[in-house]
């Protein structure tokens, strides 16, 4: 997931904590009051500018080189400077980048990607099949100091190479300028999926020390200036391989603050604006308002891991009793503006493998009593509740604690940065960790493999430290399946033995909902955060300029 | 004078060792952990491990640290973990920012809460006093966060004047200094005040006073010049609050200053931008508490620095 080192507006755990949001959160509906009563909103005049403006980041990007995209910013600052060998659309689906097709072997072990030719660099150098090579050697390599090179891992000797204990990646292999192959360490249906993150972004072989600073891709917009906590500016290029973008450039602002972000919405300052929980009902009930408002189901669970290791936790029994203790439509409704659906397990909606059948865990305190009376708790359990200090997570704790306390369940509560909470979840420190987890690419495989595969216990992603040699050796298989039909059938076989195991609360796949003005033509929220990449969207101004 | 400057400058050193030294202790001890917050939510432990060698960071604290003030003295405040930019890029790239908000907000409320406090001494408990000594709990009382969102609300939301946030010419710098100085301005207006009076009881006020001076050349020259002595003692101080107290100006406005780089360093477990802006920002707070004390010779002629 992508959310980790400073979570971005679209995802997880934290906004920067020392940052005054929660303070100023009154002040918001100040704000909205005043867009709601006045002229304000939606009534700024459409812009002369050919300049779109985004204004969903909320902090600054670690860096504009591939290699380094761990955090939101950075992965979609990468998706508009950069190609892969594939790409996600907005709606989340696998499409061919610079490579025009690709092709696997009937064992299921080797990719052939078959090249586009005539694609040139920002910088003029022509992009061919040694490009890739150099590009995954430097995401792996050592050197470089990324730290991400998983999405690589399933490429025979890229694990090696990683480790610096061998001089190139074995399984890669550049057949001529237009075809690189790809040999697997174990066949993996997936991998394509891989291909079109941003650390797997092509670069080209030149690339300097401030390569970061000044990146240089094949992708529709070209680098022009990082003003560092400000703005990035991106220009056009004309000679996109894929139709070149509609609008001359395109700046992405950085505003910390969610209130500002929206003041500069309402000036017609900004053309997209993501809308926070607590303002979405607001928002919702003008007419006005309700017509800027674009949704998507976003590839994001909100969850309680359960750590299955800790004492009473252990006994799957009150596991349950937890999940049933929780009305956690209530809190969706209450605390999240409504923004999302129940989830009855880790698979959300839109991914194949999701079961419409299952329905989650009924609000039912009964049941959770009997169940804990079962289990030899009849006089409840005490556990410790971690949550982070951002955004709607403190609150929902609170009401979590609530709702067990009902059932005799005595929750104390623990509110640490995004930074100590992750170490001390991953660490195994926690009972229950609130928290989420952003998909990096659509495939149940990424809810299912990091959150509760046992090989992802701990800094995996696995907090719940669950650990089903039953649900492992499904995920296994599913992993190493070519046939869709029968991984699909997998996928939601083990998400149904999750589910029943309860190693976490399940609470709701996310629904991002994204303010948009009235000028702003092709604009689509995205599902999965690189998949807006701005080429079809335009200002349709009233006199025409251009 | 210039012994007083060469005096000054060495009796910093042992300050800036001490910051340096606690700064490192404080994060060591801090939960969190810097490797993991550079390879994101899903890692493997053998990423992690070698890593954490590579940055010394499985080395005895005692090592890590002597890695550190190494480098420090060669002049190298170090490179960042997560953005792998050399800290001091970052840092003289951002202070400069800061600097500018700060002192635009400390002129602003060094005229006019001086001004203020200035009026409110000629007449006490006239109707300006009574008005501005009310402005003055307020401006004091709101936080600046509050302040912030109220200007942005209704100077760019509600009348379109200024911009809402962000870095460019005077029209983006005026809401944030005002919302900066807004705090200063209430208690420049106070202290000024009561040292006016203070000074305009005395002696000497009132012999100006028989002279015949006009009351214009009794206040501005005679009783104000003594009067600026603990005025001055507040802005040296303030100065302080206003780099730190620029963290939540600077993120309310969008501002790319220093302080928004070490809450967001912080909060990435970014050890050597933490320190190095850290260490940066004592400098200057030793250079600010420097010039402070020379402007008391230049306004008291009976303070001296030798």
């Amino acid at each position: 997931m992508m959310s980790t080192v400073l979570p971005g507006r679209t995802s997880a755990a934290s906004r920067s904590d020392a940052q005054p949001s929660a303070a100023s959160r009154a002040l918001l509906l100040v704000l909205c009051a005043a867009a709601l009563s006045g002229a304000a909103c939606g009534g700024a005049s459409t812009p002369t500018r050919h300049t779109l403006i985004d204004s969903r980041d909320n902090y600054d990007p670690r860096s504009l080189d591939p290699a380094l995209s761990t955090d939101v910013p950075t992965g979609r600052a990468v998706s508009l400077v950069f190609d892969g060998l594939a790409r996600f659309t907005a709606s989340a689906e696998l499409v061919p980048d610079l490579a025009t097709r690709w092709e696997v072997s009937p064992d299921g072990l080797t990719y052939t990607y078959h090249l586009k030719s005539g694609v040139h660099f920002h910088d003029g150098s022509l992009f061919t099949a040694s490009d890739v090579r150099h590009s995954f050697q430097r995401a792996l390599n050592p050197a470089t100091k990324g730290g991400r090179g998983w999405p690589l891992y399933p490429i025979r000797g890229a694990k090696e190479f990683a480790a610096g204990t061998a001089k190139s990646i074995e399984g890669l292999q550049v057949v001529d300028d237009s075809t690189v192959r790809f040999t697997l360490t174990e066949p993996f249906a997936i991998f394509p999926k891989m291909l079109a993150m941003p650390v797997t972004a092509i670069v080209p072989k030149n690339t300097p020390a401030n390569f970061g600073e000044h990146p240089i891709g094949t992708g529709p917009w070209k680098f022009v200036e990082w003003r560092h906590d400000d703005y990035v500016l991106y220009a056009r290029n004309a000679q996109y391989h894929d139709g070149p973008p509609k609008e001359d450039s395109l700046m992405a602002r950085i505003i910390p603050e969610m209130s500002t972000a929206e003041a500069e919405f309402e000036g017609g300052n900004v053309d997209v604006l993501w809308l926070p929980e607590q303002a979405t009902p607001s928002w919702e009930e003008n007419d006005e308002t309700r017509a800027l408002l674009q949704s998507a189901p976003s590839l994001r669970l909100i969850y309680a891991g359960i750590n299955t290791t800790h004492g009473p936790l252990r006994d799957v029994r009150v596991r349950q009793a937890i999940n049933y203790a929780i009305d956690t439509r209530m809190i969706l409704r209450r605390l999240m503006g409504g923004r999302g659906v129940v989830a009855a397990g880790v698979i959300p909606p839109s991914l194949a493998g999701y079961d419409s059948t299952r329905a989650p865990y009924p609000y039912d305190t009964a049941k959770a009593r009997a169940l804990l009376r079962e289990a030899g708790y009849p006089n409840g359990i005490d556990v410790e509740l971690w949550s982070g200090q951002t955004e709607q997570f403190p609150r929902i704790a609170q009401t979590i604690q609530a709702y067990l306390a009902r059932v005799g369940i005595r929750v104390k509560l623990v509110q640490r940065d995004a930074s100590s909470m992750r170490e001390a979840a991953r660490k195994g420190n926690t009972d229950i960790a609130l928290k989420d987890w952003y998909a990096d690419y659509p495939d149940a495989e990424n809810f299912l493999y990091p959150l509760l595969h046992s090989a992802n216990k701990g800094v995996g992603g696995n907090v719940s430290f669950y650990s089903n040699p039953v649900f492992d050796s499904i995920v296994s298989r599913a992993r190493r399946t070519e046939d869709d039909t029968l991984r699909t059938r997998l996928y939601t076989q083990a998400d149904s033995i999750a589910f029943h195991d309860a190693p976490m609360i399940f609470l709701f796949f996310y629904k991002e909902v994204d303010a948009v003005q009235p000028w702003l033509k092709g604009y689509q929220v995205p599902s999965i955060f690189t998949g807006q990449r701005w080429t079809d969207v335009y200002i349709a101004r009233p006199t025409k300029t251009k | 004078m210039t012994r007083f400057l060469a005096r000054r400058l060495l009796l910093a050193i042992p300050t800036l060792v001490g910051v340096l030294i606690v700064t490192f202790l404080l994060l060591y001890v801090a939960p969190g952990d810097p490797v993991q917050e550079m390879v994101g939510e899903r890692a493997d432990s053998a990423t992690i491990a070698r890593l954490r060698k590579e940055l010394h960071l499985d080395e005895p604290v005692s090592m890590q640290f002597v890695h550190y003030a190494g480098g420090i003295l060669h002049g190298d405040l170090g490179t960042s973990y997560i953005t792998r930019r050399p800290i001091i890029q970052d840092v003289l790239e951002r202070f400069p920012k800061t600097l500018q908000l700060a002192g635009t907000a400390m002129l602003i409320a060094s005229i006019s809460g001086i001004l203020i406090g200035v009026l409110s001494a000629r007449h006490p408990d006239g109707l300006f006093d009574r008005l501005s000594l009310a402005g003055a709990y307020l401006g004091i009382s709101f936080p600046v966060y509050w302040v912030g969102l109220l200007f942005i609300l209704f100077f760019s939301v509600k009348w379109h004047l200024l911009p809402p946030s962000g870095y460019g010419g005077l029209r983006h710098l005026i809401l944030p200094a005002l919302a900066l100085g807004t705090r200063s301005i209430a208690f420049q207006a106070r202290v000024t005040r009561s040292a006016m009076l203070d000074v305009l009881g005395s002696d000497y006020v009132r012999t100006a006073r028989a002279k015949g001076l006009r009351e214009r050349v009794v206040v501005m020259r005679h009783a104000l010049r003594n009067a600026l002595i603990p005025v001055i003692t507040v802005l040296g101080l303030d100065f302080g609050n206003y780099l730190t107290g620029s963290i939540l100006t600077e993120t309310i406005f969008s501002w790319p200053g220093i302080g928004r780089y070490v809450v967001n360093a912080i909060s990435r477990r970014d050890l050597p931008a933490i320190t190095g802006s850290v260490l940066f920002l004592s400098v200057v707070f030793v250079v600010v508490n420097l010039l402070t004390d020379l402007a008391y010779a230049k306004a008291d002629k009976r303070v001296s620095l030798s």
